[in-house]
Order: C-alpha cells, then sequence, then structure tokens
C-alpha cells in the first residue's frame, strides 16, 4: 500500500516537474513578439487585416523564411483594426509589420511608424503615404468600390450580351432590374450585411463623391451638413434602396451571411450587388461562373463623381518603430516589405496568387481578377474618386449599426440621416 | 383485471411515454451535433446551399479536416490545451489539499479561520471584476502576460478556492484524527503524515476535484483570451474563435474545427463518463 | 519543539497553505481590492498615471445608458433561462430516476453539452439557427425565405435562452438525480398508503424534501446566467445592432474595446453587487424554509 502510493506520488510529481518545465521552455522561446523563434533567424510578426488572403501570406511568409532564413509569423483578428493595434500597444506587444487601412497611417502610423524614405520600392509608386516628410505607408494595392455584375447570368436570363455603360442612372438600372425578373430572375441583387460594407464603403461614397470631402466632414462634426437635404446622400440612398428591393436575402438583411451573397454572384444566381475588386478570392471557392465585373453606383442625380469608381491606394504597411521593437527587427520588417515590392515572388503573390491590382509601376505581372482587371481599366483612364482617408476609428462600427438597421427596415431614411449627423457632432474631429 | 394487474398496466402505459419523451429530449440535446456532423464531410458550396442535406451535390469529402488542421495549427493548439490543462490541475490538487489540511487541522488558529473565510467568501466574485486589474497588474506592471506560466499560475490561484473548500469537507468529515495522531506517535513528521495517510485518503474527492477543474481549464476562454496573444501559445477555444473570426466565410472548415474542438473532450468522455458524471455530481452537491 | 508560539503556526501554516494562499491572494485577493482603487482613479489603460477622480466612474457608469439596457436584457434573459433550465432539468431528473430503460445513457446524454466549452456551442448553434432552422423554415414556408432567429433583437434573444437551456439543464439535472435519490423510497411509500396519489406525495413529500437541491440549482444557474459571456459572444456578438449585449459583454467592450478601463472595471463592480445581492436573497429565502430530512 505505502509503496503504491509512494510510486503515485514520484509519478504524480515528475509529470508535474516535466510539464512545467516543457511549460518553461515552450514559453520563453515563443514568448514575446520578437524573440528568436525558430531556429537561429530574427522572427517578426505581420498583421494582415486583409482576411481573403490570410492564407496565401502565411504561404508566402514561409516562401521567405526558405530564402532568407528570417521567420514571419503572420496574425490576422476580426476585431476593427485601430482597436486591436491599440490592445497590442496596450500589452506592449505590437506587431512588427501592420497592415491597416489608410486612416490609421496618419494616427497609428505617424505615432509608431518607421521612416521608409530610403526603402527601394519608394521610387516606383503614386500611393505611397507620406506624413510630414516621412514615407510611413506601403500601398499593398489598389482597390475601387462599385456594383459588381455576372454578366454571365444576366446574359442567360436576357439572352444578349450586357453592356455595363448602358446603365447611368438609376432609372436605367431599375429597369434592367425589372427586365430580369420578368426574364425568371426573381432577385436579381444581394447587399453584403457587414459594418465595413455598409459604413466603410457605401455610407463612405456620400462624403467623397463630392468636390470638397474635408469641407463636407467639417461641416458633419459642427452639427451644420443637412443629411436629408443632400443630393448625394439622397441619390445614394435611392440607388442603396433599389438594391435592398431586390435583394435574394431580404428575409436575412444584415444578418445575411457574407458567403450566401458571394455563392450567389459567383455561380450567376442573381446578377448585381455593391461590392470591390477584394471580393474576388472569396468568389472564386464555389462553381464559378462569370465573368464578374465592376461598374460605377448608378444615381439618378448625374454629377462629375457619377460613372466613376471610388477607390485608390489601399490596405498600407506601416513598420512599427517604437520601443518595443528592436532596429533589427524594424530592419528586418523594412526588408520584407523591400521583397514584397521588388521581388519576382512578391510581384507574383500580389497580381497572380491574391489577384490584387499593384500600386508598382515595375510589377508588370497580370492581375487574375476579372474584377481587378476592370478597376485597373479604370484608374488609368483616371475615372476613379479618391478615397477619403480620415474616419475616426470607430465610424464604422457605430454607423454599421445604424446602416444594418436601414437594411433592415427598422429605421427610416430621415431616423438615418439623423444618427449619423449626431454621430458625427458628437465625436471629436481627427487631427491630421 | 386485478388491482394488481391494472397498476402493472398503467406503470408500463407511464414508462412508454416517458421512454418516448425521453428519447424526443435526447434528440433535441444531440440534434446541433448532428447537424455538425452531417456537414463536416461536405463541400462548402453544398453546405451553404443544401445544410440538411446527408451527402451534398459534389459528395462526400474529408477535405475540410486536414485543412482546418493546418490553419488552426491544431496539433500545437492541442498540446498547449494539454499542457496547461494537465499542470495546472495537478497543482490545484496538490496545493489545494495540503493548504485544506492546515486549515482544517489548525481551526483554531486566527489566521486559518480568516483564510479559509475569505475564500469562501471569494467563491462568489465574477470573473469580470477581477479582468480589468489582472491584466493591468499582470500585463502592465509586470509584464508577464503572453506565457502558459502565467496562465497557469492564474488558473490554479482562482480554482485553489473552490478546491481548498472541497478538501476541507472531506477531510473534516472522512479522516479520522486518530490515524494521523498513531502516524506521528510512530515518528512520522506531519509532512510525512500527511502525503503518507491523509493524501492517499483523499482519492475521491481528488478525482472529483479532478474532473471538475479540468473541464473548467480546457474550455475556459475568457481568462486565456486576454492572457495568451501569441499564436504559439493559444488554447483549443481561442483557436477556435480565432479561426472562426478569419474563416467565417469558409462555412466546411468551421465545421471541420468546431468537430476538432469537440472531439477530444467527447472521445474522453465515452470512457470516463462513469466517473465523470459522478465526480461533477459529488462536487456539484457539495460546492 | 513550541507548539503554540507564532513562529511555529507561521511555518507550520507556510509549509502547508503558503503556495496556496499566496497564489490565491496574488490572483484573486490583490486584484480585488486594487480593482477597487482602480474604480477612483481615472486611467487610460497605458498610462503609469492614476489620477484620482472620486466617484467619477461610477457616476458615468450609472449615467451609461446603454450599460442599463444591457443590465435589463440580463435580467430578462437570466430570469426566462433560470425557470427554463431548472424545469426541464427537474423533469429530465425525474425522468431518469424513474426506472426506465436505459436512464443511465439518458443521463450520459444530456451531460453532454457541458463539456463542451461556450464559445464552440455558440457557433455550433449560430450554424443551427443560421443555416439548418432557416433551411428548415424556407422549405416549410415552400421556398420562401424565412429570415433567421438571430437576425431580429428577439429572436436573438429567444436563440440564447435556448442554448443556455440546452448547455445547462444536464448539469442541473444531476444535482437534482441525487436529490431524487436522497428521499427515500419508504417516505414516499408511505404517504402513497396515507392515500396521496403520485402527484401528491411529489408536491406534498419528494419536492419538498428537495429544496436545497433548488436552492443550489437556482443559485448556480442565476450566478451564471447573470456573467454570461462565452455563448454571446460565438452566438449573436451583441447583434443585431447590439441589441443582444448582455452586462457582461459590455463590461468587456467598455474596458477593452473602448479602452476605459477604469469605467468598466466601475461596471464590473456594480454587476458583482447585483449578481450577489440577488444569488444571496435567493439562498436566504431558500434555506429559511428548508425541511430537514
Amino acid at each position: 500500500m505505502k509503496k503504491s502510493i509512494k510510486k503515485l506520488m514520484v509519478l504524480m510529481l515528475s509529470v508535474v516537474m516535466v510539464i512545467a518545465l516543457a511549460a518553461c521552455g515552450g514559453g520563453s522561446s515563443d514568448g514575446g513578439s520578437s524573440g528568436g523563434g525558430a531556429g537561429d533567424g530574427t522572427s517578426i510578426t505581420l498583421f494582415n487585416s486583409k482576411n481573403e488572403i490570410q492564407e496565401d501570406f502565411e504561404n508566402l511568409a514561409k516562401v521567405y523564411e526558405e530564402q532568407t532564413g528570417v521567420h514571419v509569423e503572420v496574425y490576422y483578428s476580426q476585431d476593427t483594426v485601430a482597436a486591436h493595434l491599440a490592445t497590442k500597444y496596450a500589452s506592449k506587444a505590437p506587431y512588427t509589420i501592420n497592415m491597416v487601412d489608410a486612416k490609421d497611417v496618419y494616427s497609428l502610423g505617424k505615432q509608431y511608424g518607421a521612416d521608409m524614405s530610403d526603402c527601394a520600392w519608394v521610387g516606383d509608386t503614386d500611393y505611397a503615404i507620406t506624413v510630414d516628410g516621412k514615407v510611413l505607408g506601403f500601398p499593398t494595392c489598389i482597390e475601387c468600390r462599385g456594383i459588381l455584375y455576372n454578366s454571365a447570368a444576366i446574359k442567360a436570363a436576357l439572352g444578349e450580351d450586357f453592356d455595363p455603360a448602358s446603365i447611368k442612372t438609376l432609372d436605367d438600372f431599375k429597369a434592367l432590374l425589372d427586365k430580369l425578373v420578368a426574364a425568371g430572375m426573381a432577385t436579381p441583387t444581394a447587399v453584403l450585411g457587414p459594418d465595413w460594407s455598409l459604413a466603410a464603403h457605401y455610407l463612405q461614397q456620400v462624403y467623397e463623391e463630392r468636390e470638397d470631402p474635408e469641407a463636407f466632414v467639417q461641416a458633419l462634426y459642427k452639427g451644420e451638413a443637412d443629411l436629408i437635404n443632400d443630393p448625394k446622400f439622397n441619390a445614394l440612398m435611392d440607388t442603396f434602396d433599389v438594391l435592398k428591393e431586390y435583394n435574394m436575402f431580404k428575409a436575412q438583411g444584415s444578418n445575411a451571411e457574407d458567403e450566401l451573397v458571394h455563392q450567389a454572384m459567383s455561380e450567376g444566381k442573381d446578377a448585381f450587388q455593391f461590392g470591390g475588386c477584394w471580393e474576388w478570392n472569396d468568389l472564386l471557392t464555389y462553381d464559378y461562373n462569370g465573368p464578374v465585373g465592376i461598374m460605377p453606383v448608378p444615381q439618378n442625380v448625374q454629377d462629375d463623381y457619377t460613372g466613376k469608381l471610388v477607390g485608390g491606394g489601399s490596405k498600407y504597411f506601416y513598420v512599427d518603430a517604437s520601443e518595443y521593437t528592436s532596429e533589427a527587427d524594424q530592419a528586418a520588417g523594412k526588408a520584407f516589405l523591400d521583397w514584397l515590392a521588388t521581388s519576382d515572388e512578391g510581384k507574383t503573390f500580389v497580381s497572380d496568387t491574391c489577384g490584387m491590382v499593384s500600386p508598382f509601376k515595375s510589377n508588370t505581372v497580370p492581375c487574375t481578377n476579372d474584377i481587378g482587371k476592370a478597376v485597373k481599366e479604370y484608374v488609368d483612364a483616371g475615372m476613379t474618386v479618391p478615397n477619403y482617408d480620415y474616419d475616426p476609428d470607430d465610424h464604422y462600427s457605430k454607423l454599421g449599426i445604424e446602416m444594418k438597421k436601414y437594411l433592415d427596415s427598422a429605421c427610416t431614411r430621415e431616423e438615418l440621416a439623423a444618427a449619423i449627423e449626431a454621430y458625427w457632432s458628437s465625436t471629436t474631429p481627427v487631427e491630421h | 383485471m386485478t388491482q394488481n394487474e391494472k397498476a402493472a398496466a398503467a406503470k408500463k402505459r407511464n414508462h412508454v411515454i416517458m421512454m418516448i419523451v425521453l428519447v424526443l429530449l435526447f434528440l433535441f440535446f444531440i440534434m446541433p451535433f448532428l447537424l455538425v456532423l452531417i456537414n463536416v464531410f461536405k463541400d462548402k458550396a453544398d453546405i451553404v446551399t443544401s445544410p440538411l442535406a446527408l451527402i451534398g451535390a459534389h459528395g462526400f469529402t474529408l477535405k475540410n479536416f486536414p485543412e482546418a488542421m493546418a490553419k488552426m495549427d491544431f496539433f500545437n493548439v492541442f498540446k498547449n490545451s494539454l499542457i496547461i490543462t494537465i499542470t495546472s490541475t495537478i497543482l490545484t490538487i496538490l496545493v489545494s489539499a495540503m493548504t485544506s489540511f492546515v486549515i482544517v487541522r489548525n481551526g483554531k488558529w486566527k489566521m486559518c479561520s480568516a483564510v479559509f473565510a475569505l475564500m469562501v467568501a471569494s467563491m462568489v466574485i465574477p470573473f469580470q471584476v477581477l479582468m480589468v486589474p489582472l491584466v493591468s497588474v499582470y500585463g502592465g506592471i509586470f509584464g508577464i502576460l503572453n506565457s502558459r506560466i502565467t496562465l497557469i499560475f492564474m488558473h490554479v490561484g482562482f480554482s485553489v478556492s473552490m478546491a481548498t473548500f472541497m478538501f476541507h469537507g472531506a477531510i473534516h468529515t472522512n479522516i479520522p484524527l486518530e490515524l494521523e495522531e498513531a502516524a506521528l506517535i510512530d515518528g512520522c513528521t506531519r509532512w510525512q503524515t500527511f502525503w503518507k495517510i491523509v493524501f492517499p485518503l483523499l482519492k475521491p474527492t481528488i478525482a472529483t476535484v479532478a474532473i471538475i477543474d479540468a473541464m473548467a481549464f480546457w474550455n475556459d476562454y475568457l481568462l486565456p483570451s486576454l492572457v495568451l496573444t501569441n499564436k504559439a501559445i493559444y488554447t483549443i477555444p481561442i483557436a477556435t474563435q480565432q479561426f472562426y473570426g478569419t474563416y467565417s466565410t469558409d462555412i466546411g472548415l468551421v465545421m471541420a474545427a468546431l468537430v476538432l474542438a469537440m472531439l477530444p473532450i467527447l472521445i474522453l468522455y465515452l470512457f470516463l463518463q462513469k466517473y465523470i458524471v459522478a465526480g461533477v455530481t459529488s462536487g456539484a452537491v457539495k460546492g | 519543539m513550541k507548539r503554540n508560539t507564532l513562529s511555529y503556526k507561521v511555518r507550520q501554516y507556510l509549509m502547508f497553505g503558503g503556495v496556496g494562499t499566496a497564489l490565491f491572494c496574488a490572483v484573486v485577493i490583490v486584484p480585488f481590492i486594487y480593482g477597487i482603487y482602480l474604480t477612483f482613479t481615472s486611467w487610460d489603460g497605458v498610462s503609469p498615471h492614476k489620477p484620482f477622480v472620486g466617484l467619477a466612474n461610477y457616476a458615468a457608469a450609472f449615467a451609461d445608458h446603454d450599460y442599463w439596457l444591457a443590465m435589463g436584457r440580463t435580467v430578462i434573459y437570466s430570469v426566462f433561462a433560470v425557470v427554463l433550465i431548472n424545469v426541464l432539468a427537474f423533469a429530465m431528473a425525474y425522468l431518469v430516476t424513474s426506472g426506465v430503460k436505459g436512464q443511465n445513457f439518458f443521463r450520459a446524454g444530456f451531460f453532454i453539452p457541458n463539456l463542451i466549452g461556450g464559445i464552440v456551442l455558440g457557433y455550433v448553434w449560430k450554424f443551427v439557427f443560421n443555416r439548418a432552422f432557416v433551411a428548415i423554415g424556407t422549405a416549410l414556408a415552400g421556398g420562401e425565405q424565412v429570415p433567421s432567429l438571430l437576425a431580429s433583437p428577439k429572436g436573438a434573444m429567444f436563440c440564447l435562452i435556448l442554448a443556455s437551456v440546452w448547455q445547462y439543464a444536464g448539469y442541473m439535472m444531476l444535482i437534482y438525480v441525487a436529490g431524487f435519490m436522497s428521499v427515500s423510497d419508504s417516505l414516499k411509500e408511505a404517504a402513497m398508503i396515507d392515500g396521496c396519489t403520485p402527484a401528491q406525495a411529489m408536491r406534498n413529500v419528494t419536492i419538498p424534501l428537495m429544496r436545497s437541491s433548488f436552492v443550489q440549482c437556482i443559485f448556480l444557474s442565476i450566478t451564471r446566467c447573470f456573467v454570461v459571456y462565452d455563448v454571446n459572444l460565438s452566438l449573436t456578438k451583441g447583434d443585431p445592432y447590439g441589441q443582444s449585449i448582455m452586462a457582461a459583454m459590455h463590461v468587456y467592450n467598455t474596458a477593452f474595446t473602448y479602452k476605459n478601463y477604469d469605467m468598466g472595471q466601475a461596471e464590473a463592480l456594480i454587476l458583482f453587487v447585483v449578481c450577489a445581492v440577488i444569488g444571496i436573497t435567493q439562498v436566504m429565502v431558500g434555506k429559511k424554509g428548508e425541511v430537514e430530512a
């Protein structure tokens, strides 16, 4: 009896010791963002905020490690970018390289970012972000927003080729939708439900498609803008109403899951959806029956901004230069970005693997993305409206809620306008 | 029909009704698992179009598993969960059994009763009250978050009060003082007495504490999510949550990830079902 | 060796209880006290300075409209969930102690949801509500799409309640099973011989004797429901439009998402007080009329 107990005790204690040691060893070797991880090489972290390319990015990091011995650990978070990175800074463990939205370069990048003025890629692009004379933002791609259409689906329904140029006004658009309905496609549109699509992409156009977006936003801050009587707001919301009216997932409203919408577009079960070139990778995961293209959002009030896509440089990297990232890691971060812009692997990754439109002139690898190709044509023809990059951090999560209500018909347009005005006038203006 | 026969017939009828109710309830309880299970072997496109079909248009597939395993780094997170759960459970048992021993056997010492009272009172504190100070003390002041050891240390700290309370009851009622006195007279020290006499007699309570705590540690999300931010040391619940956030558009992978997250504990349950149910019952009734 | 000197006592205590007490203090007591201190300061989570602000955080918490809305939702959710959990658990306990075939199998089966963490359970149910139920509903409606229950605020609340009942009923059932077993058959038989119907025996003999099981189950379910977080996060994430955010999630968001650590901590303490008052009141009321078996 006693012997067996002793044995048990010895066994238990040794298990504890072994496990504690294992935990110890493991903890110290992979704890901390910049500790020596794999092998003897440098190890840095990268935050990716484009979830559709997370897997491709992880694969790219493996290629990079094979070539250079530098380990790049790729992270993604479903939280809003600014909030997630703030958490990382609060816990004193920021990522080495951070993919953020342009607005974050002016805040986080300005505060923590390394100056990349002397990097090789800078002269090769028109889209880098420079703040106070320092190059802080590395552009990942060019992205534009508009109405996606599946021309194969339209052709199958109507029996004739679809010419996006024939749709100029909302009335044209509505006439076509009615034709599609008459031809048997009961619900020719779909609406994505997430806040980033509704607020950061669609609502955002209300600020962008005008002569002086900055002045309009300042008026919103001061509570002087009159949204409900604003022609642009009403024009865009009229179009939104039409997208809503013919919505395939009307019953689900803002709760419709993204993949339902993507599958419908990809397989040609519907014909139109508001979106952009980043949706390409998602479309490809279904039984793709395209081509899918992109056209400007049709509006009944024609002005200098209708007939153009909204967008430009998108998703910027900055390298962390705060006290938590060593000089060596900063250099490794910059080297990775150089490689991404200038190496063949990097160029192929951007244009071919991910099908993004490269912001770098020297990248001649053909873009594999049908939507991206269309975007590039608009960009080359100068038919784009630039992004407005200075939204407050909580803009899309807070106003996303209001847009969802509107999509679900849980509020009127007047209430939506009032909620948007109330949000802006109660928010501290973003300095830039 | 005699009175007895009538009663027997009524009893039989009752049993049939009860059986039907039980079977329906049982179906309700396993229905979500079944739905996940029939979809995990389907292509993403089929899950979206026909979540109820047994086999989708693209046929039966196993491809969701290897992909989900690779993407959530399954073996690594499984290993992390295992290390953290086993170490925390063993440490909790050792530390709490010892603490309760000194408290029970020296109940008259003021410090013992004070500590015990504090422990009992602390059991009503919800974790939400402690999360901000924990992050601010261990992250802000000491900067030791993001390590398995910190998490283990916190797991033990949180569960020590409940476990001590349970051991306290067991020692108090089940371990005769005479045994220990005899051992002391034989020349054993207190330390030896505890390990040789008391601890082995606590086996049933040890089993109960082990089952309850191990399940709590294995499934805990909020504390690990605040402590662990480095991918390499994620546990299963955190990896699942992160996975869902990243790949929620690939529902086939999500199904596989959910099955992977549930499978280990379900397999364990298949074998240890009797002990787990008994352990939880006695723990719940005592606690 | 003197056995009643202070140093002997302290040494003895530390030898056995030192590690446990130290860990307990480091993780529970110190943060608890420090947390109370934090509510009287203004702290952004980063700065080393924590200026004293008196009761400002409590004032802010009491003025936080969204917090009280979340608290109200939590109360509604808890009332429904606690009642349903206990009714179902009691009924199941009755069924699996009635002597039908395979009762151990059923006991084991009903317990399964407890093995799985709230995060995973939430995602499983999300799939069931958003996909499976929508597919069934659409088929029943003759092909016309029906909205998911999770798409409306009331529906989301219903889903949360259903998932919680499903999660906890099996666990509470085990406690009720132990209660049923502790009531001796001879007492029930005696009641029946005295002319009670089985239903009367249940109401007048078994249930009063199981009072402590009820007190315990209700206490456990109240304290768990009041701080529900994991299922809330994975099943609804607060959607639609933040209408299913429970108190614990609101506290988390205030502190960690919006970086108002000080105010979040004050809200957490209020949640604790509300929860403790309800729980303790319930136990006191319940114990008062307890029948000794």
